[in-house]
């Protein structure tokens, strides 16, 4: 059996507009138009199967105290490009990109605090 | 689902926008807090728990201090179910703790329980009339 779908990811922010231009920098590929204003603190984007929802709220801190709680993994292209641009942004970066097992893997902070991975799978042989 | 734009202008540096495809949670007991979620979603003992979107569901043991997420509204999983009814039987039938009982929303029906690990988890039946922007749709293929 299949799980249901995970529609959405919501993160809590207390700045959704710093959050929203951030992530549509380091992942939307550039895309200006990649967030959808759903409310005016409420921003939508789709990043693969699955909307990153970023939503305004005041139940939270202006900065995660416990990061680590869960960490969003994005798949991109070429890691060492996204790294770059990241490094544009001047994030914090907890582990920088590295060759692991299966493809190239690295850790970083966003604005809020939040942890978010990015991999980059080592592209297997087509079957043949 | 929604086409991954490359972008505009850019041909030769086209570049698709970042998949998000898994989340990992750190829990004081990944094989229990593993074993709620399958339970949760109706999966068996033996399933991957790789929702409908190929979206994963990864557990690592807690590095923090503290037993409870400090701010549950920080990250909230948002997972689409076709009869939420059902879904909320499963959730009764594990003595899941309700933050919001389901109610009917502009966006749809919904309900938010906490995990064993204190994180809001919400069940959404969307609105027909939902923004695809909210709920990417399920890829046929």
């Amino acid at each position: 059996m299949v799980a249901p779908a995970l529609g959405s990811i919501l993160l809590g922010t207390t700045d959704p507009v710093r959050l929203r231009d951030w992530y549509a920098a380091a992942f939307a590929a550039g895309d200006g138009d990649g967030f959808t204003e759903v409310e005016p603190t409420l921003f939508a984007c789709t990043f693969g199967d699955t909307s990153l929802l970023i939503d305004g709220r005041d139940d939270v801190a202006a900065r995660s105290p416990d990061p680590g709680r869960m960490i969003l993994n994005f798949h991109v292209d070429d890691a060492r490009g996204t790294a770059a641009r990241l490094d544009d942004l001047d994030v914090t970066w907890l582990v920088e990109i590295e060759e692991r097992d299966g493809g190239l893997f690295g850790t970083l902070v966003d604005p809020d605090g939040n942890y978010v991975q990015i991999i980059q799978l080592r592209e297997r042989p087509s079957p043949s | 689902m929604v086409e991954e734009r490359p972008v505009p202008g850019s041909p030769d540096q086209a570049r698709r926008r970042a998949r998000l495809r898994a989340v990992t949670l750190d829990s004081g007991d990944p094989e229990r807090a593993a074993a709620w979620y399958r339970a949760a979603l109706g999966l068996s003992d033996a399933d991957p728990l790789r929702t409908a979107g190929d979206v994963e569901l990864r557990f690592t043991a807690a590095t923090g201090v503290t037993a409870g997420a400090l701010e549950p509204a920080r990250i909230i999983l948002n997972f689409l179910v076709e009869d939420i009814r059902a879904a909320e039987a499963r959730l009764v039938a594990l003595g899941a703790v309700w933050v919001r009982e389901l109610e009917g929303t502009g966006w749809g029906i919904i309900g938010t329980v906490l995990d064993l690990d204190g994180n809001y988890v919400q069940i959404v039946e969307p609105a027909p009339d939902s923004s695809p922007c909210l709920y990417p749709k399920e890829d046929d293929g």
